[in-house]
């Protein structure tokens, strides 16, 4: 199975462990991965705003890229995944868009048509690899994790795109730990905010925000979280240090990006996974890693 | 041009059918008189802790969270306080949270399995009803009526649809108040001055409105604290009106402030800026640009990011160009805002 | 207690109470709006769907503009109304209402090339923002505009009685504030009732929760004379189930933008309605379907508490959203939409009778009582008429004002008023809960003076009412509370619903004939040689009197003397 890949900003440059997790992790699961180079930021939140016209453009010139090489796309960051999927959906709506989008393309020889599939590789795992094939790869399973979700807005809101009335409602990263294993916890910051897209000019938001999240994974019974969502695991994880310092209280929770989950469910080490890269410690999941020569392929 | 819209993967709705949330399942699951149990929050408003009073409530043909009300107060709990004057989705006064949503009583299909509870963020007067007054308070603030910049010349005056598209939404709004409770940021209180989605629904119905007088836009934006909004989305999700906040409210709005209050849109033109620079975003760099020396302040935390590697202080200043970089200076120096 | 001065004090935060007071405020006069729910919020007012234009409003044809005001006069009011007024009201709505609805700011719906958007027919309309939902926008820009204007409004606040002064002339309000349980009584040289056109008083109702006839009842009790209380319109296309949705219409109304409606069907399936067809106007076909339910009633093809479907299968679905919100309601039932067809029921719609008036001043029977709006017997039915009531009582009250003099209302009546409440508050009796009691008086309503009336069911009903007052002393609070004690307040409602109910029997008894939406079994002519006319109620000694006062025709006549309601058109 073929991908075009876009992996974003964070991953290839805060959170480039979690880039190098997925490329591992691709590899054991037969996934082959295009990495979309020339592919631009897709804006956060800010560029949507601010330059809708621009917005648009570079999003599409991300689909372009991948219909180009008549492959789908598969992203590993929500804010990304719901700017890629907007533009679609306003271009495959507005045809006058459409035609501005693509007369600005034309200068690099790219068009759009309005094929390029989009997924998370969360998506991917249960759509392309599926669960019936996901455990038989699984080398190590991690009976006995308790894992707090922490699936984060832009896969599960606003319910049109998604479907769901309900964002709570969204299962996927529950049924996919207990495919690995793994025994996922309820908590009240489920499919709850991280306050990333405001820490830019102001961190206490996110800081209180994610504060009461990891209180209740704790709260939970969660060894780990796990976020399919860079931004988010900035907050969780870069900023762990400091929303202790405003809890009053140490938190010591790990937080594991979604590959680098599966990747050792899949025999991989936590050294090839990059989790020595966090902030936090992962102490916690020490014991519920392969032993070092088992995971190399 | 007729393209295919590619479906979003089936994967994105994992859970929906368990939990049978769609419309069509929440409202065919039960029959005529099947037991729905439903749990209400009982509170005199001085008591800091609601009690639960539970109540088995007969399930009638499509029935609404207001009727579940109604059979209880009819039957069980004469003295129940709730509001509701309509019941048909005009009057947006029935808002109540149940099992922990924000919805509009009167438009919500019943669950087997109900808790409900008042809305969140505003005082609690009494069982379920809250008291609108920081609401209203803060609507008015806003001086939400039009001023406009140019004589009235008659009806019907120059104006198209294309121009007030984003208006239109926002004057769907019906102040229910659902948004404004389900916002994690109105949550956190005083720690921003963001004015919540639902005061920005009711400013964004005349500050969108191409027929208002800029300089008075460009007033109430500039203590509206928009950039505080984190794009959750969950005003969007909660919204019985179907208005996409957001989408068509909240990020124009930001886009006018931006424009009309430079200096409020600092970050987002930073991020801007680096994007059509860099091609990608080198968070380094965004935090130099939006803090300057300031981003200096806390020595211990830099040092701690920079041992793990979270930033890298020599690629933000060399800014190495990538492939995206041409792509992104083509595109975003052309097609300035 | 609380004590409060305005110049006016205005009961009813709709439409036609909030241009009653930006009109005063504007000529340098005080109001304070009283209003039992929200500013803007409360009422029919917020269920404006359409706005008809009227006159040559936006290319509007004198075809168009004669099938206007002729639509007026017979198929909302069936020549119930004074003529003048109406053409007063229609050159002010021409003139005046549109422009300045515009110039405030209410977005009148366009497409993307700049068009008003309205639909071909005899009548046209247009939608405030969106068609269906013209009434949210409507009365929200009315509420802003009250807030702009820095007008006092107290609202959840219900006026209780009004009060008299030492000249004998209303001279202010007794009201409870519902959230804290406090009294307050506003003394003012005028008060104006505009409590709206709907009540709650049939088991389906379109009023909404707080309308208890409370305007009625109070005008009654202060001596004022009525008028046609027993003339009001019945919906026919409300959803069925479930019951809080009993005002949730499938407007009938032609969409705009499209050359349709929608249709129903009886319980064959066949259909027996659809505007474009059987409405010789196409438009506010209330009565119209009405008739042609009563048909298939009467052929045992549809019942009037259901049996009966409608919808808009016939149409393109993008044709029903592009401007309209009726594809909702179905939505959010999880039905497929248009193909689905809903099952819907008759329900008690506006009273067009209501308390008498001069329609040049406003003035009641009663002096310092005025009116503005649907409460008033002169009109019905739409946000147009009761706007231009608030411009004309403003202007009566101006006309009036020096001779309205500054003076207390009587302490002993609102000392008796305050005492009044607090019994009811503490009501301790063996009987039933208030809402109990409202809800017994509401059914007895729907079976008994209901869409088809006779003289047996109704002095029937009479028996009953005297019953249910006998209970009224026995009613029992659970809970004393001040605050949000809504059992206080159905106990305050009911007294006034059970007073409006039995005058609206006493006039069904009394008008003798079949006219529009009154349908009397036992008298099914229309009979314009004795009932074109006002059926007035009076007080009189003790009880009270009946007089019929003709309509003047000066405009537009019946063209026919007697003939079986049933077949006439309006």
């Amino acid at each position: 199975m073929k991908f075009a890949y876009y992996p974003g900003c964070s991953a290839r440059s805060t959170c480039a462990e979690l880039n190098v997790a997925t490329h591992r992790v691709a590899h054991k699961l037969g996934l082959e991965l295009l990495q979309l180079e020339s592919a631009t930021c897709t804006g956060a939140r800010e560029l949507r705003a601010i330059d809708p016209a621009g917005f648009y453009t570079l999003n599409v010139r991300i689909l372009a890229l991948a219909e180009r090489e008549g492959l789908p796309l598969m992203t590993i960051c929500n804010t990304c995944t719901l700017n890629v999927l907007d533009a679609h959906a306003a271009f495959v709506s507005d045809a006058e868009l459409a035609q501005t989008v693509n007369a600005r393309l034309a200068e690099e020889n790219l068009h759009y048509s309005g094929r390029t599939k989009i997924s998370h590789f969360l998506w991917v795992l249960h759509e392309q690899i599926g669960a019936k094939r996901l455990r038989a790869l699984v080398t190590n399973p991690l009976t006995g994790l308790t894992v707090a979700a922490f699936y984060g807005c832009h896969i599960t809101r606003p319910p049109g795109r998604y479907g769901f009335v309900d964002s709570r409602n969204n299962a996927a990263i529950e049924k996919l730990a207990e495919i690995l294993g793994c025994r996922p916890i309820d908590y009240s910051g489920r499919t709850e905010c991280c306050g990333f897209h405001t820490a830019g000019h102001d961190e206490r938001v996110a800081i209180k925000l994610a504060g009461q999240h990891i209180l209740a994974a704790k709260a939970g019974g969660a060894k780990t979280m796990v976020t399919p969502c860079p931004l988010c695991h900035t907050v969780l994880d870069s900023f762990q240090h400091e929303i202790e310092e405003d809890l009053g209280q140490k938190l010591d929770m790990p937080v594991l990006h979604l590959p680098q989950l599966v990747g050792l469910a899949l025999g991989l080490t936590p050294e090839e996974l990059n989790i020595d890269r966090h902030m936090i410690p992962a102490t916690a999941i020490d014991d519920y890693t392969a032993a070092p020569n088992q995971g190399l392929a | 041009m007729a393209l295919a819209s590619t479906p979003l993967s089936p994967a994105s709705r994992l859970g929906q059918i368990e939990h049978a949330d769609t419309l069509a399942l929440r409202n065919s699951r039960l029959a005529p008189g099947d037991p729905i149990t439903v749990r209400v929050a009982r509170s005199d408003g001085v008591a800091k802790q609601a009690r639960f009073q539970q109540f088995s409530v007969p399930y009638q043909k499509w029935m609404r969270v207001l009727d579940a009300l109604n059979w209880i107060a009819e039957h069980e709990a004469t003295d129940l306080a709730y509001r509701w004057f309509c019941g048909s989705k005009m009057c947006g006064s029935c808002a109540v949270r149940m099992n922990g949503r924000e919805v509009l009583a009167c438009w919500e299909a019943v669950e087997p399995d109900m808790t409900i509870e008042p809305l969140r963020n505003l005082p609690l007067v009494r069982d379920l009803v809250v008291d609108r007054s920081p609401y209203e308070k803060k609507i008015a603030s806003f001086e939400p009526w039009l001023e406009r910049d140019a004589v009235y010349r008659g009806f019907p005056e120059p104006l198209s649809h294309r121009e007030m598209k984003n208006a239109s939404k926002a004057l769907d709004c019906i102040s229910c108040m659902c948004c404004y409770s389900a916002c994690p940021v109105v949550r956190l209180g005083d720690l921003t001055d963001f004015a919540g989605p639902a005061p920005l629904v009711q400013l964004g119905q005349t500050a969108l409105d191409p027929r208002n007088d800029q300089n008075k836009v460009a007033r109430m934006l500039a203590q509206s604290g928009i950039f505080n909004c984190v794009s959750c989305y969950k005003c969007e999700e909660v919204c019985p009106a179907a208005i996409p906040i957001v989408t068509h409210v909240i990020e124009p709005l930001k886009a006018k402030a931006a424009a009309l209050v430079p200096g409020m849109a600092r970050h987002a033109h930073a991020l801007r800026a680096i994007v059509a620079m860099r091609g990608r975003v080198d968070p380094g760099a965004l935090v130099l640009r939006v803090q300057g020396l300031g981003a200096f302040k806390n020595l211990p935390r830099i040092l701690r990011l920079l041992v793990r590697g979270k930033i890298a202080p020599l690629k933000t200043l060399l800014m190495r160009k990538t492939a995206a970089t041409a792509a992104a200076r083509r595109i975003l120096n052309r097609v300035r805002p | 207690m609380q004590r409060l001065k305005a110049d006016v004090a205005i009961i009813g935060g709709g439409a036609a109470g909030c241009y009653a007071a930006l009109s005063l405020r504007k000529q340098g006069i005080k109001p304070l709006i009283i209003c039992k729910g929200l500013v803007g919020k409360s009422g029919a007012s917020l269920f404006a769907g359409n706005l008809v234009i009227s006159g040559k409003l936006l290319g509007n044809t004198d075809e168009q503009a004669r099938d206007t005001a002729e639509f007026l006069i017979k198929y909302h009011n069936q020549f119930l109304i004074d003529q003048r007024w109406a053409r007063r009201c229609g050159e002010w709505i021409e003139r005046v209402y549109y422009p300045e609805l515009e110039e405030a700011g209410l977005y009148f719906r366009r497409d993307d090339k700049g068009n008003v958007v309205t639909s071909p027919g005899k009548i046209r309309s247009v939608a405030a923002n969106v068609q269906g939902n013209s009434g949210v926008p409507f009365m929200d820009l009315r509420r802003k505009q009250i807030i702009h204007a820095g007008i006092p409004r107290l609202e959840e606040t219900i006026a209780t009685a009004l009060l008299r002064n030492a000249d004998g002339e209303i001279g202010g309000v007794f009201c409870l504030n519902l959230m804290t349980g406090e009294h307050i009584i506003v003394e003012a040289r005028a008060v104006v009732l505009a409590t709206g056109y709907s009540d709650r008083l049939h088991a389906r109702s379109t009023g909404t929760r707080e309308m208890s006839a409370d305007g009625i009842a109070m005008a009654w009790r202060a001596g004022a004379t009525l008028v046609n209380m027993e003339m009001q319109w019945w919906h026919t296309n409300d959803i069925a189930h479930p019951p809080s949705w009993q005002r949730m219409q499938v407007y009938p109304n032609p969409m705009l933008g499209s050359e349709k409606s929608a249709r129903m069907v009886n319980s064959n399936g066949e259909e027996f309605f659809n505007q474009q067809r059987d409405d010789p106007l196409a438009f506010g076909p209330y009565t119209v379907q009405l008739k042609a339910l009563a048909k298939q009633v009467h052929a045992g093809k549809a019942r009037y508490d259901g049996g009966y479907y409608a919808g808009f299968d016939h149409c393109d679905p993008a044709e029903v959203e592009r401007y309209t919100t009726y594809g909702k309601t179905y939505r959010q039932l999880g039905l497929d939409f248009p193909k689905t067809l809903v099952e819907t029921a008759v329900t008690s719609h506006y009273r067009q009778g209501g308390i008498d008036v001069d329609t040049a001043t406003m003035r009641s029977s009663v002096p310092g009582l005025y009116v503005a709006g649907g409460v008033g017997g002169h009109s019905n039915g739409l946000i147009g008429l009761a706007t231009y009531d608030g411009k004309v009582v403003a202007d009566g009250i101006v006309q009036d004002f020096s001779r309205l003099k500054p003076s207390p209302p009587n302490s002993i009546e609102a000392q008796a008023e305050g005492r009044r409440l607090e019994n009811l508050r503490n009501a301790s009796g063996g009987g039933s809960a208030p809402a109990a009691v409202k809800d017994k008086l509401r059914k007895l309503m729907w079976d008994k003076v209901g869409v088809e009336k006779d003289a047996a069911g109704m002095n029937a009903a009479l028996d009953e009412i005297l019953q249910i007052r006998s209970e009224l002393p026995e009613m029992r609070i659970a809970n004393k509370t001040r605050i949000a004690n809504y059992e206080w307040l159905d106990a305050i409602d009911v007294i006034n619903m059970i007073d409006a109910c039995e005058l609206i029997v006493h006039s069904s008894l009394e008008r003798k004939e079949s006219r529009g939406p009154f349908f009397r079994k036992d008298f099914p002519e229309t009979d314009n040689t004795q009932w074109l006319a006002a059926n007035i109620l009076k007080k009189s000694g003790n009880g009270f009197k009946f007089e019929a006062r003709p309509y003047e025709l000066p405009f537009f006549e019946p063209g026919f003397t007697k003939k079986n309601n049933l077949e006439v058109a309006w």
